[in-house]
């Protein structure tokens, strides 16, 4: 039968190699006209930028041709109390093989981020991990209910406050930190 | 035609009723959906109309219990993720925690690294081959054929590390202990056994045509779809972009070890595709071990001898890519100092997988919804978290 799986690679299209980020720093910086700070971290270029600025630096990411960032990998929630949150969004792009991080810090009180659905579908269920672990509002998300919690408990249960026995608290096997309520 | 004389045969046109959309809930307890994964059908008919995933039924706050423990008992909740593939995902953990701490690995131990990571994604595949043939219909032959196989790499697991699913083998700076002194011979008998299970699978179930009937232009996906879904692994290659992070972003030792990345020029993204796609990784894979089995020193440390009693890691962050079993497996570390974790963040592929499973089976039978949920390996404990 002609199914028969003996792998074959004559005639493979090229697929992207990773680039060096010194190349990718450059190309960012020049994006302009929206403040932001790049650095890197042990593996990536970090791209630190306000939450209303967002959305533009996701309009140039997705869309300048020399950066093509055409796959969000991932999206990371980090408390950073007491300064507030923090949210890590990895990009990787199959046209030019650059990878960036991008930081998002919210301030305390007020974790509102806007939604990256429009420009990337797999955001999807990456802001709703956010949203019920952390208490992110993603604003502009068509459907923020809880994904891997339970739909009717309201909890956040990776932010540092919240105590690693909760669930034991609430079924009185253990006893809570003063004052912790759920 | 009838074959009843008098009676008037409607076509489809003529034929008009007035339905109605039925839900269908499937699981979380059901064999179709290898774990404990829910979702509710719509269908009119027999043809789904919308579809919601449920997951969470198996979440046990991997990321909070790793903040809590120390850098090196936390490995033992990593190996639960895809508890298919233990050694893979044990890999990519502690590659994390090595970017971290800049922390060197002995030559012999990445190579005996890749070796059981290696095994496990061979592992791995087997278990999709026998359940999906098992979704389609071959009811319990393929899964049996690949136990078979599962059964000696579990062996072997046993005999190198001492437990066969969860064997928290890999260490920080290296691995837990040197391989037994028989390892070369038996991985080697192993490979040709392995060999044989591949193809002995792959007769029973490409050689059949109600088989490749069944799965053949079954929702069908472009690359620029599928990587805007986020799908990686071999879902993604089964589109026909041969994007492999083993290649993109060589890591380890696979930038000494030649493989191919199977691609034929009319793959589509199907389920047959990816079903095909996975049947020839696990060739390639059987080539990288072979090359380990060559390439790798004779004698030599396994662990970094320099390592502290307790590991502390100074501020900084990272963000770790691993070509898992069902695709890109991240891990995304944070470290301020002290021996905990601040931050670690898995990017299970399997997770990012399953997402795009609404989109797959809207408008496809109730019976093939079935199918393509096989086709996409999800594992529920790499799912859930």
């Amino acid at each position: 039968m002609s199914n028969k799986a003996p792998a074959r690679s004559g005639g493979l299209p090229p697929a992207a190699r990773q680039r060096p980020r010194a190349d990718l720093a450059a190309l960012v910086r020049k994006i302009g006209s929206i403040p932001f700070e790049v650095s890197e971290t042990r593996t990536d270029v970090d791209v630190r930028i306000a939450p209303e600025h967002l959305l533009a630096l996701v309009d140039a990411l997705h869309n300048r041709h020399e950066l093509a960032f055409d796959y969000l990998r991932n999206i990371s929630g980090v408390d950073q109390s007491p300064e507030g949150m923090e949210l890590k969004y990895h990009f990787y792009s199959f046209k030019t093989g650059y990878a960036l991080q991008v930081t998002v810090p919210t301030a305390t009180g007020h974790p509102h981020v806007p939604s990256l659905t429009g420009h990337y579908p797999a955001a999807d269920w990456h802001e709703r991990e956010a949203a019920e672990m952390f208490g992110f509002v993603f604003d502009g998300h068509p459907n923020l209910r809880n994904l891997l919690l339970e739909e009717d408990i309201h909890i956040h249960p990776l932010l540092k406050a919240h105590p690693l026995q909760a669930a034991e608290i609430l079924q009185g096997i253990e006893s809570g930190p003063p004052g912790f309520t759920i | 035609m009838s074959i009843w004389p008098d009676e008037k045969v409607l076509t489809p046109g003529e034929a008009e009723f007035d339905t109605v959309d039925m839900t269908i809930n499937i699981g979380p307890q059901h064999p179709a959906t290898h774990g404990v994964f829910r979702m509710i059908l719509r269908v009119d008919g027999e043809v789904v109309v919308d579809c919601e995933p449920y997951i969470g039924y198996l979440h046990r706050g991997l990321e909070k219990l790793t903040e809590a423990n120390d850098y090196r008992q936390a490995m033992g909740y990593w190996d639960r993720t895809d508890y298919l593939a233990g050694m893979a995902c044990e890999h990519a953990y502690v590659m994390a925690v090595e970017a971290l701490a800049q922390i060197e690995v002995p030559e012999r131990a990445e190579y005996i690294r890749v070796i059981m990571a290696e095994l496990s994604r061979i592992n791995s595949h087997f278990l999709f081959l026998g359940a999906f043939g098992a979704d389609v219909g071959s009811f319990g032959t393929s899964f049996i054929y690949a136990w078979r196989e599962r059964e000696r790499i579990y062996d072997l697991f046993e005999e190198v590390a001492g437990d066969r699913m969860f064997p928290t083998y890999m260490r920080v700076g290296g691995v837990a202990m040197d391989l037994p002194d028989n390892f070369e011979q038996r991985c080697r008998w192993l490979l040709g056994s392995i060999r044989q299970g591949i193809e002995d699978l792959d007769g029973l179930l490409t050689g059949n045509e109600i088989f490749v009937e069944r799965c053949r232009n079954l929702a069908p996906m472009t690359s620029e779809r599928a990587i805007a879904l986020g799908i990686t692994g071999p879902i993604l290659r089964s589109t026909g972009l041969p994007w492999d992070l083993r290649k993109a972003e060589p890591y380890s030792v696979y930038d000494r070890i030649k493989f191919d990345i199977p691609w034929r020029p009319d793959l589509q993204g199907d389920v047959f595709d990816r079903f095909w796609m996975r049947l020839s990784e696990m060739y390639q894979s059987a080539r990288i071990i072979e090359q380990c089995l060559e390439q790798m020193p004779k004698g030599g440390l396994v662990l970094n001898p320099d390592l502290p009693k307790t590991l502390r890691v100074d501020n900084g962050e990272a963000y770790i890519r691993y070509e898992g079993t069902k695709g890109e497996y991240g891990v995304y570390a944070m470290s301020k100092g002290g021996n905990k974790p601040y931050r670690m963040k898995l990017r299970s592929p399997s997770f990012c997988n399953l997402s795009a499973l609404r989109e797959m089976v809207i408008g496809s039978y109730v019976a093939d919804a079935i199918i393509i949920l096989g086709s996409l390996d999800i594992v529920l404990g790499e799912v859930d978290k």
